[in-house]
């Protein structure tokens, strides 16, 4: 098995440098996968103009689920979905291995759009765990795909999947610097900026409607904010001196941002709507990097007041600041979970950078990645996995990783990716 | 010789130039618009709603829930087509942008010590330097930032690995300057702090920042006034040498001095 993976793997990366395309790899995985086959989905229409949209339901599905690192995806080619899952044989499948089996159907629903059905059934005791239908235009079939994924996998784990959600991400190609909204399988890039200086910092809006992320068109660092759906944007901090940094309070009226307008680089706290900076952070070290607790009593940040690069957090109902991080002389980039129970950033350790994880209750800490070059970490939607940026040969790409350290997986694409991150 | 030290010195003012084009309007902003029609007024309304069907039976049931729509799903909705276009304005945007956001004077000045002396030295490099204007410069040097000859033209200070701390190296550079600010008071500066690769791109931003105003603070208690000048930082994204060794680093670890119009 670990073979086959590692001849898999050796395909995509020679595969690599003439794909345009993003691939993913998969390195390493759960000890206990879980064998699930997936058959094609049944096109009640076969005469239909979407039925290449429809097919790749099934790829898609495949996919998010076998890269996931949880399941063992059995072979399906030569099967179909039966146009009644009561017609399914499934003691046949679990002759073959298989613990569920997924099947579904599309057929024409009202006002051109289309019906996709699906069932979860244990081959083992033969009954089923889950049914459900969307309905939704065919160009939406791959995010109908992602949400079967989640289901699959919340049934099957007992945990949200987070197959359907959204990252941002910079990509530097050709000299110019792209902000990019793209699936969380990489899929459906979008370029929503471009500008011949560097992006860097996106964040999402809790609402996952806008974005903020900083840009040196100006010759200097400032502050936007970004309305996905129109494209409208705003500098939001253009201070004298640098801006950057922006976080998302968790009400996102307000955000957390670094500014250097009276003293050296200093945490501020912008009113959305006033546009009014509040000083946060005093004293002369640096302090950047802010990030919001999701329940809002905390505000994380880095800082050099100790010495060295360090993670502090600051209650935000009585002002008292402690220091979260002690191993090593360099920890910074704080990510929070969603439950607000980990913490995520980077560890300098022997000239290193990695991905370590904190569990905040502990403060036990875990390094997660063996590459040199890591940036960027944050959590998904379901807070199982960290994505971050790190150098495969000289180039940024992406990767995620579980939070126990156990699963891989990188996104890779022609031109340099940094500074990802994960949305709803 | 003479000849020579112009063909420099024409290349330096010219590679100076090519550094600021007009970036304004290359800015440009993406649109994500719902590609579906079918809802276009009520873009709210969701394009995907999702029901569950029967548990009791394998046997799907038509019947759908139309309130268990799930909303928000429009922004999903990504417009392809209109990314195909706008990749290829990308395209054509990079060959004229694309070269320019190195900065071309970085070969010339490499390695040059700060030093009036030293700086003419290195502008006559492809020859040897020219005893008789070092002893001129001496004598009275030039304090024009656009003059390729004056002390004014360096504009680079280097740093030491995680250190804001100004070089003594520096000093005759940084009073030529400040002597010059304070005769020209509509002269304007930006000091440009910037970081080598290692760590994280935010927190080498403020370490940039650092050393901008370490150089700010320097002019200023050399009596340069604040409403003069502007420190801020570019992090770790402009380095003048692409390369991920000491020698690289220690180049990129600077602060650059601008003049208002550069």
């Amino acid at each position: 098995m670990l073979m086959r993976l590692i001849i898999a793997l050796l395909f995509v990366l020679a595969a690599l440098p003439t794909h345009a395309l993003m691939t993913i790899e998969i390195v390493g995985g759960a000890s206990n996968r879980i064998p699930l086959a997936v058959l094609p989905f049944h096109n009640i229409q076969p005469d239909s103009p979407h039925s290449s949209a429809i097919t790749s339901i099934t790829d898609v599905v495949t996919a998010d689920l076998g890269r996931s690192g949880y399941f063992t995806m059995l072979p399906n080619r030569d099967s179909v979905s039966p146009a009644d899952p009561k017609n399914l044989s499934l003691s046949v499948w679990k002759r073959v291995g298989a613990d569920a089996v997924l099947v579904g159907q599309v057929l024409p629903a009202a006002g051109n759009q289309l019906e996709v059905r699906f069932w979860l059934l244990d081959a083992v005791r033969e009954t089923q765990l889950a049914a459900m239908a969307y309905t939704a235009p065919a160009s939406s079939l791959r995010v109908v795909a992602h949400k079967i994924a989640d289901q699959v996998h919340e049934v099957l784990l007992g945990e949200s999947g987070s197959y359907s959600g959204r990252i941002a991400y910079i990509l530097k190609r050709n000299g110019r610097y792209e902000l990019q909204v793209a699936d969380a399988d990489s899929h459906n890039a979008v370029t929503i900026t471009t500008s011949p200086e560097p992006l860097i910092s996106p964040a999402w809006s809790p609402d996952g409607k806008r974005l903020a992320y900083v840009s040196f068109e100006d010759k200097k660092p400032v502050v936007y904010v970004q309305t996905l759906a129109d494209g409208a944007r705003r500098a939001v901090a253009k201070f004298r001196g640098s801006n950057s940094a922006p976080a998302w309070s968790p009400d996102g009226r307000k955000l957390a941002v670094t500014l250097s307008k009276d003293e050296t680089s200093q945490i501020y706290m912008l009113d959305l709507i006033s546009g009014e900076a509040t000083r946060f952070t005093r004293g002369g070290a640096l302090d950047t990097e802010p990030v919001f607790s999701p329940d809002g009593r905390w505000l994380f940040f880095t800082s050099n007041r100790g010495g060295t690069p360090q993670i502090y957090r600051a209650s935000l109902v009585d002002g008292n600041i402690n220091r979260v991080t002690f191993e090593g002389g360099y920890n910074v980039s704080p990510a929070l979970s969603q439950d607000g129970k980990y913490l995520a950033f980077v560890h300098r350790r022997e000239s290193s950078f990695h991905i370590a994880v904190m569990e905040l209750g502990s403060g036990q800490m875990q390094v997660l990645t063996d590459t040199h070059y890591d940036e960027s970490p944050s959590f998904a939607p379901n807070d199982r996995q960290i994505l971050y940026a790190t150098l495969v040969n000289g180039r940024g790409v992406l990767a995620t990783v579980s939070v126990d350290g156990k699963i891989r997986q990188r996104l890779s694409q022609s031109g340099d990716l940094r500074e990802p991150t994960w949305g709803k | 010789m003479k000849y020579l030290l112009h063909i420099s010195l024409i290349s330096i003012f010219l590679s100076g130039c090519a550094d600021t084009p007009m970036k304004e309007a290359s800015i440009e902003d993406r649109e994500l618009i719902a590609t579906t029609s079918t809802t276009s007024a009520g873009a709210d309304a969701a394009p995907i709603t999702a029901a569950v069907i029967s548990d009791k039976s394998y046997a799907a049931s038509s019947s759908t829930d139309p309130s268990a729509s799930t909303s928000g799903m429009r922004d999903t909705d990504i417009a392809a087509k209109a990314l195909a276009t706008d990749a290829n304005k990308v395209t054509t945007g990079v060959v004229t942008q694309g070269v320019t956001t190195q900065s071309p004077e970085a070969t010339p000045l490499a390695g040059t010590n700060a030093t009036p002396d030293s700086a003419v030295g290195s502008n006559s490099e492809s020859g040897k330097p020219d005893r008789t204007d070092i002893l001129k410069f001496e004598a009275q040097p030039v304090l024009d930032p656009k003059d390729p000859q004056s002390p004014l033209a360096q504009r680079r200070l280097l740093f030491d690995y995680d250190s804001s701390a100004i070089r003594d190296e520096y000093r005759t550079l940084l009073e030529m300057h400040a002597k010059f600010l304070i005769k020209e008071n509509s002269a304007r500066l930006i000091l440009q702090g910037h970081a080598d690769e290692r760590g994280s791109r935010e927190y080498n931003l403020a370490l940039g920042q650092r050393r901008a105003e370490s150089v700010y603070n320097a002019l200023n208690l050399l009596g340069v006034p604040d409403a003069q000048m502007e420190a801020v930082s570019l992090g770790e994204e402009k380095p003048v040498v692409e390369g991920h060794d000491d020698s690289a680093w220690s180049q990129n670890r600077r602060t650059e001095i601008l003049y208002q119009g550069e």
